[in-house]
């Protein structure tokens, strides 16, 4: 990894609801309250920095929902270290455990 | 739906060729989830977005990272400015012999530029000290080094308004202004977006609070060093914050959560 993980408040907070099973960026955005302009470069650096990864979702699954296929975010091991990390440095992150909520549309 | 699928359109464009598909791929398909009532909002932050792919998966960005790397690419921008003043002096030279330019009056034309320039001496204080006077002096001298290689450049423009002169009336004038305005604002804004303490650009940026929501709280922008060195908070208005923006230093104590460069 050429470049180490940059940690703000807002990167953990990010890190913590992918965490939390919610992998896929709007989901991200409910969780965090965070405007998608501050969502969608923090996962790009997130994956550059390989702490998440990301796949998209099987045509058929997506098709089968009646919806357009999902591109979904998983922590890697550095991830999980890294949050690990930040959980000491942001203590309040532990309390934030929203349930996820998969919009029905 | 159509208006937000064309800003999409136009933020992609932003996006590298190579990653433009995978990118509006992924933004078509979030929008499907937001409410049409917030979807110009959610994809206005797309361009925020796809310069942030730009400028982090192509190799302008990482030209510029590091102070040697941008001080380089600005001497090879200075050295081509110059061949190009020596080119376009020469029919110039067929109207006024005033324009006659010899490669040894290119430092004193870049020494008037320069004195032009030194509106920008306040701006010295941008330089942020981190409280360390040799960090501080590394600064400066990188901000002053900036200045410096910005005036070949600089005059080549001049000249080439002034070839431009006799076809668009106030070319030189309007034109030169606007390239001394842009360029001097570049020189303050990478500055500004530099670690005071390593001098490399600033990365991370994202959005603190919402101007709807100040009461008690703070809005504007926090980026940070990719070396740990410390935190850059930016206002969007002095009633919430500090006008200027605010460096706060990370200690050693938070050296876990960075991973050297």
């Amino acid at each position: 990894m050429a470049d180490g993980p940059r940690l703000s408040h807002t990167t953990a907070l990010i890190l913590h609801s992918i965490a939390a099973g919610h992998v896929y960026g709007y989901t991200i955005m409910e969780a965090t309250g965070l405007p998608s302009g501050t969502v969608y470069p923090a996962l790009r650096r997130l994956e550059k920095d390989e702490l998440i990864r990301s796949n998209w979702e099987r045509q058929s699954i997506a098709d089968a929902a009646q919806r357009p296929a999902r591109k979904y975010y998983k922590l890697t091991r550095a991830g999980e270290e890294a949050l690990d990390a930040s959980r000491k440095r942001y203590p309040m992150l532990a309390r934030l455990n929203p349930p996820e909520e998969v919009p029905d549309r | 739906m159509t208006r937000a699928l064309l800003i999409l359109r136009a933020a992609s464009l932003l996006a590298p060729s190579a990653r433009r598909g995978e990118w509006l791929r992924e933004w078509r398909s979030e929008l499907w989830y937001i409410d049409p009532r917030d979807a110009t909002t959610f994809c206005l932050g797309a361009f925020r977005d796809a310069v942030f792919v730009r400028r982090h998966y192509t190799r302008t960005a990482a030209r510029m990272q590091s102070p040697a790397a941008c001080l380089g690419f600005l001497a090879a921008a200075a050295a081509l400015a110059a061949l190009l003043t020596l080119a376009i002096s020469a029919p110039l030279t067929l109207r006024t012999a005033y324009w006659r330019l010899r490669p040894r009056d290119l430092p004193a034309a870049c020494l008037i530029m320069l004195l032009f320039s030194a509106i920008l001496l306040p701006a010295t204080r941008l330089a942020m000290g981190s409280g360390d006077g040799r960090a501080t002096a590394r600064a400066t001298l990188f901000l002053a080094m900036k200045i410096l290689l910005v005036q070949p450049i600089l005059f080549s423009a001049l000249l080439l308004m002034v070839l431009l002169g006799p076809i668009i009336p106030f070319a030189p004038q309007l034109g030169l202004l606007a390239i001394w305005i842009l360029t001097c604002r570049w020189v303050l804004a990478d500055q500004r977006r530099r670690c005071p303490v390593c001098l490399r650009l600033l990365d991370d940026p994202v959005r603190i609070g919402a101007p709807s929501e100040t009461f008690l709280e703070w809005y504007g922008a926090e980026a940070m060093c990719a070396r740990g060195h410390g935190l850059l908070h930016s206002t969007e208005t002095s009633a919430v914050y500090p006008a200027r923006p605010r460096w706060l230093r990370l200690d050693r104590s938070w050296s876990g959560l960075f991973r050297p460069l």
